[in-house]
């Protein structure tokens, strides 16, 4: 197998006595959309943190790209190309949705470096291809009707989706979603599912996904990892998953005539 | 036992009892009043006001004192003000206790007019002449006051202990202060909680002013040092923990009283060391907390809702943008034509003040840091400009004069000398403090501000016994602006281009920049801003305006004097643009004009006991921040937009989607 594009190697994480991660390996290949689920306090949004930078494992290491970014800042492990959406949103709230996308292009392509010119006034132009760029993602979401809106006035449901647009208007080539479809309703839900789907097959995205639907990641992803008590108690194919004992223990309940409850 | 011991231990009681009362409050509410300071020096003038102007007795006089008067202003403040403030932003949290710091001291000079003058020898619980007793056992002496300091302290430990371990009332208390929630649907009234921590922690605010009048005295400097170092012992607590907060205010007193005995008597060192404790003590802290992985320090100052307002009407397109810009610079370049020579020499104190409040604009407005070191920062650029001009030397090193064969620099450098050395100060402050959320950056700067306000500005070459460096006009490219009405018009010219500056990096991507760390830093950082760097140049652009406002501000007055640019004078700034609006050019103008006219408009018309109104007004302006905080102009401005309606703005009936 090569080298996978973000994976995570024995990573461990203590808050005082309580061990939120133990030895957790996870492997993200190109163009894949792994799953990560286990019940709440598993884990998840911690192995996130890390993965993203804005929490310092104790031991392991995680390496993006090919390289060793276990010490870097979160806006370096951004700028390699990866994105992150958040579980309690984390939206600009003085925005409006259009320029959530418009800074986050602008980020990748360096403009918030560009000091000098936007002091001498010629910061506000569009950079060449980006309307075009933010509306084709505007368009794919389905957030044309909210654009101009802040995201003030715009619903929890549709505050995933901000997230989930900014994240992708940074050109990344894996994101991690934290629960992308709580609170969303079955047609938004649909709607992530197909832009994740589109995301993966135009742009060769990856995506790690951290969700409680568990048929949606079921259907969704490649492989699959579950978490408990911050250790990885199985991992493989969504089918393997689907079978396992421990898993069905640990998080699925007991499978009835077929379907999954939780 | 020495003596310095002793007087350190009573130093470090009294901070300890203000400080139990900072961080009660905080607690309860999860504001940190930056008022604490000002509420004590309110309790402790009335106390004196009764004991000394009425000829009330001792205990009678403190009695009414602190069990009345002071749950009495706690209430009315906890009431009028805090209680809006527990779900505002950091920010508007922050410059309202600011606003209170600056009215309260001005409404208690008003009411008290003794308090406006000297007051010599105040008198504490202790009658004066204070008796002195020698305790053999210890092989130390004693006096009445120390007793009663030492008894004060016992009382009120025993006493909040008892309270909050053995009464229903304090386990109420506790559960509000872990969890308000959950408390409130147990069936505890929160409200009555809340209030009742307000009503106790400014007697235990009055408490400590009481106690600290006889040692040092019923002046501003004291009391804002109180301020601090309740501020750093509280950061020891954590803000949550009393009896890490009592031991932390207990070791500042005992390195303040301890290092009396091994200083010299008088001297920079000794002034600077003293405002250099809380800061070091609260700077070890933050860096000690944190090496130890413990929680950071920001999550828990935000976890306050998310702020949910009706949004602005965007601002009009093309030539309509241009409009309001347009008659502000029209009104501003065509005060020379309307005014007389005086007046427009006060206007131009104005228009320098409005160049420097554009520092406040960039830092807090733009980069959402709570930052109380922009006066100091104006301050270096103003004394070093004038330093430069006059004698070109500072800390005694003569600086070599590349532009002119006389001593003194020529005043264009000079001021671009003085912009750019605040620069660095300001960096340093950031770096100092870039890890530090909201309250605890304001914290940090603060005690910064008082740091170098001693150890730097204090020095003789720049105080000169208060009188400061005189600054004549300058000459620039050529031009000869010794004159008021062209000195006027460059002051204008500069405000503009600065303003527009600010104006043109807002609407650009910094500002965007900008916008998205001020809500989420996390989610800034992950989308790839480095919020480092993001905010060391909102530090630096901040410092580099202040630095040329302070410049520009002590020309226009004739000298630099580092009584222009300190502590105090800094939160009135503060709280006047914050009135206007933090955010806006034109409301930092209006801030400057009104700062400068008003005080002159107030002495020519009204009697010399007024002198404090429009300092009371400056601060009431910045309380009224709960209400709007974002200001007067933007208020004003967005009301006009939303009457005229439709062409070009948003239709805010539009229903939020799905």
């Amino acid at each position: 197998m090569t080298d996978p594009l973000l994976a995570a190697d024995d990573v461990s994480v203590r808050f005082g006595g309580i061990v939120a991660l133990d030895a957790v390996d996870l492997a993200v290949p190109e163009r894949s959309i792994v799953g990560l689920v286990g019940p709440n306090g598993a884990g998840k949004t911690t192995l996130f943190g890390v993965l993203s930078g804005l929490q310092h494992p104790g031991r392991g290491r995680v390496r993006l790209a090919g390289i060793d970014v276990t010490r870097a800042t979160p806006q370096r492990r951004a700028r390699l190309g990866l994105a992150r959406t958040f579980q309690r949103l984390e939206l600009f709230t003085e925005l409006t949705v259009r320029q959530h996308l418009v800074v986050a292009r602008r980020v990748r392509e360096g403009r918030d470096r560009s000091l000098l010119r936007d002091a001498a006034g010629l910061g506000r132009r569009p950079s060449p291809g980006e309307d075009a760029a933010v509306d084709g993602l505007l368009e794919l979401l389905e957030l044309r009707d909210v654009a101009s809106l802040p995201v003030s006035m715009i619903p929890l449901g549709t505050g995933r989706i901000v997230e989930l647009a900014r994240a992708l208007a940074t050109e990344p080539r894996v994101v991690l979603l934290d629960e992308p479809t709580s609170g969303l309703d079955v047609h938004e839900t649909r709607q992530v599912g197909a832009a994740l789907r589109t995301a993966r097959s135009e742009r060769g995205v990856a995506f790690v996904l951290v969700e409680h639907d568990v048929e949606l990641v079921l259907e969704l992803c490649d492989d699959v990892t579950v978490l408990d008590f911050g250790r990885v108690i199985a991992h493989g194919p969504p089918a393997s998953i689907r079978a396992d004992a421990a898993v069905q223990a640990a998080y699925l309940g007991t499978p009835t005539d077929g379907a999954v409850t939780r | 036992m020495p003596g310095y011991v002793l007087a350190g231990l009573v130093l470090g009681s009294i901070y300890a009892v203000s400080a139990l009362g900072l961080v009660l409050t905080y607690s309860s509410s999860r504001v940190v009043n930056f008022a604490h300071g000002v509420t004590a020096y309110a309790v402790a003038v009335f106390y004196h006001w009764l004991n000394h102007e009425q000829g009330w007795s001792i205990l009678p006089s403190a009695a009414v004192s602190l069990l009345v008067f002071a749950p009495a202003l706690g209430l009315f403040l906890w009431a009028v003000l805090f209680r809006r403030l527990t779900h505002a932003p950091p920010t508007t949290r922050f410059l309202a206790t600011v606003g209170l710091w600056v009215a309260l001291p001005a409404a208690v000079r008003l009411v008290f007019p003794f308090s406006q003058g000297e007051i010599n020898a105040p008198q504490g619980l202790a009658k004066l002449p204070a008796s002195v007793f020698h305790l053999s056992a210890l092989d130390v002496s004693i006096n009445a006051n120390q007793i009663a300091v030492l008894a004060g302290a016992v009382v009120v430990v025993v006493g909040m202990t008892a309270l909050l371990r053995a009464t229903p009332i304090g386990l109420a208390t506790r559960a509000s202060v872990d969890s308000p929630r959950s408390a409130e649907v147990s069936g505890i009234n929160t409200t009555l909680v809340t209030a009742g921590s307000w009503m106790v922690g400014t007697a235990l605010a009055g408490l400590a002013g009481i106690l600290l009048t006889p040692i040092l005295g019923l002046a501003d400097l004291e009391f804002t040092l109180l301020l601090v170092v309740s501020l750093a012992a509280a950061v020891v607590g954590r803000l949550t923990s009393l009896p890490l907060t009592f031991a932390g205010a207990l070791v500042i007193g005992l390195i303040l009283g301890i290092s009396v005995d091994f200083l010299p008597a008088h001297g920079v060192l000794t002034t600077g060391f003293r405002p250099s404790v809380p800061f070091v003590v609260m700077l070890l802290c933050l860096l000690l907390y944190q090496g130890l992985g413990r929680e950071r320090f920001e999550v828990d100052l935000r976890a306050g809702p998310v702020e949910r307002e009706v949004p602005a009407p965007p601002p009009p397109r093309g030539w309509r943008a241009a409009v309001g810009p347009g008659i502000v610079a029209v009104a501003l370049f065509s005060v020379p034509l309307w005014l007389n020579g005086f007046w427009i020499g006060v206007v131009s104190q104005g228009v320098a003040l409005a160049v420097l409040f554009l520092t406040f604009t960039i830092v807090t407005g733009e980069g959402g840091m709570l930052s109380l070191v922009q006066a100091t920062l104006a301050g270096i650029g103003g004394l070093i400009t004038a330093a430069l001009a006059t004698h070109s030397s500072i800390f005694g090193w003569q600086v070599p004069n590349p532009f002119s064969s006389s001593v003194g620099w020529p005043l264009g450098p000079a001021i671009l000398a003085g912009a750019l050395v605040a620069v660095p100060v300001g960096l340093l402050v950031a770096s100092l403090s870039l890890r530090l959320g909201d309250v605890y950056l304001a914290l940090a700067t603060l005690a910064f501000a008082l740091l170098v306000e001693q150890l730097v500005f204090a020095r003789h070459e720049f105080d000169q016994f208060g009188a400061g460096i005189q600054l004549g006009r300058p000459m620039l490219l050529g031009i000869d602006f010794n004159d008021r009405t062209s000195f006027f018009l460059l002051l204008a010219a500069v405000f503009c281009v600065v303003a527009l500056v600010a104006v043109n990096l807002r609407r650009a991507t910094t500002g965007l920049v900008l916008a998205a760390m001020r809500s989420s830093e996390q989610a800034a950082a992950t989308t790839g801003v480095s919020v480092v760097r993001a905010k060391l140049l909102a530090f630096a652009a901040s410092s580099f305006v202040a630095g040329l406002g302070g410049a520009l501000f002590a020309i226009t007055i004739g000298r630099a004097s580092p009584n222009s640019f300190n502590v105090l004078i800094g939160i009135v700034w503060l709280a006047i643009v914050a009135t206007w609006g933090v955010r806006s050019v034109v409301g930092a103008l209006v801030a400057g004009l009104l700062f400068a006219v008003v005080p002159q408009l107030v002495a020519e018309h009204l009697p010399a006991s007024w002198a404090d109104v429009p300092t009371l007004l400056f601060g009431l302006g910045a309380i009224g921040l709960a209400r709007e905080p974002r200001g007067i102009i933007f208020t004003v401005v967005n009301a006009t937009r939303r009457a005229r309606g439709g062409r070009g703005t948003l239709a805010l009936t539009q229903p939020p989607v799905r």
